[in-house]
């Protein structure tokens, strides 16, 4: 399986991959810093599992999630986001995420993800 | 006077943690106000206080609340939350205040959970912990801000700079964090740190 970490932030796409490592072999990783850039790669590649963040320049979150959905419906979406808002959450879910996870993120919640979906 | 500069490295790992802490106190207001709050991407730089003067005077509107908090421990500064004529007035009818003397305390109220969740949930992620001062509530025009503000005490500041935003209610505001110059050399080592911790 491959996956997509798309984060503006570097601290925070490092700290995302280095958790998810700890959890699956030697599978493919990308990245991408916004929405179009994510569309980019899942217009290209078959990706298994992306993990989205919401506050992004050029293409926030919101706007980047069903338009992945609608490249592939198959794609699990996990948004991981500083916004804990209920109705955030509630948002991205209703636009088809699986999950909403607060960040910051580590081994344990990755762990905890991928039993979940 | 040492010149302070961040990496593109510090200032993404300062603008994450910002971007978490910021994430929380906003849930935090949002449920006391019962709205919901869109989030920005927290603006990070490193200023003379002379700038920082000029940048709030370019805050355009006649009249301002200004609320401040100073927070002192191995990362020190104050914030500064910013609050205009017309976003104060729309809060005043979003919570039914019947006074000028309610909003004053909603303000300062508002300010207190905004900013010390802010700075406390910053201070968490850097393994740190700070206290704070009572707010402050300050009514100024923009041109006597320069006279009022008490930043003259910094040479250079790291400014953190993020928008609260509540569309539906029309309430905007701008949150200001200012460390001391004592504190970002402190800052600096820590952000490297965290970023070590990765790579």
């Amino acid at each position: 399986m491959k996956y997509l970490v798309v984060d503006d932030s570097k601290l925070a796409r490092l700290s995302l991959i280095k958790s998810l490592k700890s959890h699956i072999g030697d599978e493919e990783i990308f990245q991408a810093t916004n929405g179009q850039e994510a569309i980019d790669i899942m217009t290209k590649e078959r990706v298994g599992i992306i993990f989205l963040d919401l506050t992004m320049p050029v293409m926030d979150g919101y706007e980047a999630l069903p338009r992945l959905i609608e490249i592939d419906h198959k794609v699990k979406v996990v948004v991981v986001s500083a916004d804990v808002q209920t109705k955030a959450k509630e948002k991205v879910i209703a636009l088809g995420a699986k999950l909403h996870i607060q960040k910051p993120i580590n081994p344990d919640k990755i762990e905890e993800i991928l039993e979940l979906i | 006077m040492l010149n302070y500069e961040l990496s593109e490295d510090e200032k993404d790992v300062l603008q994450e943690l910002m971007n978490v802490a910021y994430g929380n106190a906003t849930a935090v207001v949002a449920d006391m106000l019962d709205a919901f709050a869109s989030l920005s991407i927290p603006k990070i730089r490193v200023i003379t206080t002379t700038e920082l003067l000029s940048t709030f005077a370019q805050l355009k509107s006649e009249s301002y609340f200004f609320a401040t908090q100073s927070f002192s421990g191995e990362f020190s500064g104050e914030s500064a939350f910013f609050i205009n004529q017309d976003s104060a007035n729309n809060l005043a009818k979003h919570l039914e205040l019947e006074n000028e003397e309610d909003l004053d305390d909603a303000i300062l109220e508002l300010t207190n959970v905004l900013t010390s969740s802010l700075t406390t949930k910053l201070s968490q992620e850097m393994d740190t912990e700070v206290s704070f001062s009572l707010p402050s509530l300050l009514k100024v025009s923009n041109t006597t801000i320069q006279e009022t503000v008490t930043f003259k005490q910094y040479s250079q500041v790291i400014v953190i700079d993020t928008d609260l935003n509540f569309q539906d209610q029309k309430i905007h505001g701008k949150i200001f964090i200012l460390t001391k110059d004592e504190s970002i050399q402190w800052l600096k080592t820590k952000l490297n740190s965290i970023l070590e911790l990765l790579i």
